[in-house]
């Protein structure tokens, strides 16, 4: 896939996404004041009863940084709207249009999922800005423009480690009549195991160990807590090397299933 | 009355016959709601790592709530979430038509003729979750009091539709994809927990307003012996008063509806 070309794609979904502005900055900021609210009241409930300063190696208010980052990074790791798209394809026998063009159709499809973060970027930059002005920066996080920097390497790493988890789920489509029910059962999955609900610093130990080798505490919970200056350069490097194993393992695994589903695929749709 | 009845009696065969074809999806939605189930409980179980109680509530009252919300939550899903899903769709494309024209109530017709079979299974599932929350629970458990909770259970899951239909009714005005849909499914996180943990004017929005607390948490609370009359009065009367804005809101969402060309 040409550049241009990809330039093009992610430039057309981006537009395409804002073209109802008013729906999508009401429900943008309702969510995201809704969502933080939520994690607001249980924190607070939790260090109240507590009585602890600091919980999982964060005082309240650094806990509540922790969610205004990982609720933002979520919506440009996940960029939603197209978590079906190409079960969708295949569902309506449109892949077919995409076999002829002279070009990848997974590229193409992320050039798509690309053009859908652009919003999600407006809005990091917005609310953490917000952030900055109404509230003090906790004591415990040494956010840095080196530690910025490696976050935002981190985020487009799981950006593309995200998409690719999503591709093997939706080719299942190949096979089964509705794969939208795997799509909402890796949200749950790499939600939790990601850090969205909570941070892993609060799992059992032995589970923190586990979560190091697995692909999840990369998508959310890493560049959130790279930001916040809590991950040393040398660990940064590790994090992203194996984001990137993961990333190709998961490739090859979507090749394999893409293969085996082009001789399912009768392209007439459902 | 019996009229409705014997029509949705029709739906629900319709929708078993439907879903023997697609035993797959079938299988796929089971295994999506035990993740859910999974990853809320395991949150809270690690959330009562660091403390011992939350909001006056220990982790045997939590699962005993977790568990009200997972069968509220399968009840919807059954009933009613297929039909929010196409509502609306029905309005962008102008396909409410052929609800309108029917002889029956047309808020009837689209909020209960998709009914998921596919999703019953589940239903069953969370009503184990709760058999075992409630039998690990080593508080007072009486037989009206597990049948005044599975009752307020059913009411919050009313009270979960009507909420999920009210911010989607603005689809009628607005014209964009979901109406407000997703404002509802970021507000719904509100009734995934317990209510004692808001404060002020959020907590007294969360029984009143957008009632997303009397949804399941306020009914555990009824459970544990903890709202009296008064606080059964006043479930009731908001999910009345619920019911009829929604009510005047379908009313002023179909005046506005133009076909076609919505």
């Amino acid at each position: 896939m040409t550049a241009r070309l990809f330039v093009q794609v992610f430039s057309i979904e981006a537009r395409k996404l804002m073209s109802y502005r008013g729906d999508f900055w009401i429900t943008a900021v309702v969510s995201f004041v809704a969502q933080l609210g939520v994690a607001w009241f249980l924190w607070d409930a939790i260090y109240t009863t507590s009585a602890e300063t600091e919980i999982g190696g964060y005082g309240f208010d650094a806990m509540v940084l922790y969610y205004v980052l990982v609720i933002l990074v979520g919506r440009l790791v996940r960029a939603q709207s197209l978590e079906t798209d190409i079960a969708q394809d295949i569902y309506d026998g449109a892949l077919s249009r995409y076999l002829v063009f002279p070009t990848d159709y997974v590229g193409f499809k992320y050039a798509q999922h690309l053009g859908n973060i652009v919003p999600s970027v407006v809005q990091l930059v917005l609310f953490t800005g917000l952030y900055a002005l109404i509230l003090p920066l906790p004591a415990d996080v040494a956010i840095t423009p080196l530690s910025i920097a490696m976050a935002c390497v981190s985020v487009a790493v799981a950006n593309l480690l995200f998409y690719s988890l999503t591709v093997p789920f939706q080719l299942v489509a190949f096979w089964a009549d509705n794969v939208w029910s795997l799509g909402v059962m890796l949200r749950f999955v790499t939600g939790f195991l990601g850090g969205m609900m909570v941070p892993l610093s609060l799992f059992p130990e032995w589970s923190q160990r586990a979560l190091e080798v697995l692909p999840f505490q990369y998508l959310f919970y890493f560049p959130v807590v790279t930001a916040l200056g809590k991950v040393t350069p040398q660990e940064w490097m590790i994090g992203v090397g194996i984001s990137l194993l993961w990333w190709v393992v998961v490739v090859g695994l979507s090749k394999l299933v893409w293969r085996r589903g082009m001789l399912a695929y009768t392209g007439v749709g459902i | 009355m019996l009229r409705y009845l014997r029509l949705y009696v029709f739906f629900v065969r319709f929708a078993f016959s439907r879903a023997m074809e697609f035993r797959l999806d079938f299988f796929f939605r089971v295994l999506m709601d035990i993740c859910f189930y999974a990853t809320q409980i395991a949150f809270f179980d690690i959330i009562f790592r660091t403390t011992g109680l939350l909001a006056g509530w220990d982790f045997d009252q939590v699962l005993v709530f977790l568990g009200g919300f997972f069968v509220v939550d399968a009840l919807h899903m059954t009933v009613f979430a297929n039909n929010m899903w196409w509502f609306p769709i029905f309005v962008n494309k102008g396909d409410l038509d052929y609800y309108l024209v029917r002889p029956v109530s047309s808020l009837f017709f689209l909020s209960l003729r998709d009914f998921a079979a596919n999703s019953f299974l589940n239903l069953l599932i969370a009503l184990g979750v709760l058999a075992w929350a409630l039998l690990r629970y080593t508080g007072e458990v009486t037989i009206e009091r597990v049948l005044l909770y599975l009752l307020l259970i059913v009411n919050g899951t009313l009270l979960f539709y009507i909420l999920h239909l009210c911010f989607l009714i603005p689809v009628f005005w607005m014209h964009s994809a979901r109406g407000l849909g997703e404002i509802f499914f970021a507000l719904r996180r509100y009734a995934e927990r317990p209510e004692k943990i808001f404060t002020g004017i959020v907590r007294l929005t969360l029984v009143t307003v957008l009632p997303f607390s009397l949804i399941a948490s306020v009914p555990a609370e009824a459970f544990f012996g903890g709202i009296g009359w008064t606080g059964l009065l006043h479930l009731t009367g908001v999910t009345v008063g619920a019911f009829l804005v929604l009510r005047l809101l379908w009313a002023r969402g179909l005046r506005s509806y133009s076909s076609a060309s919505s």
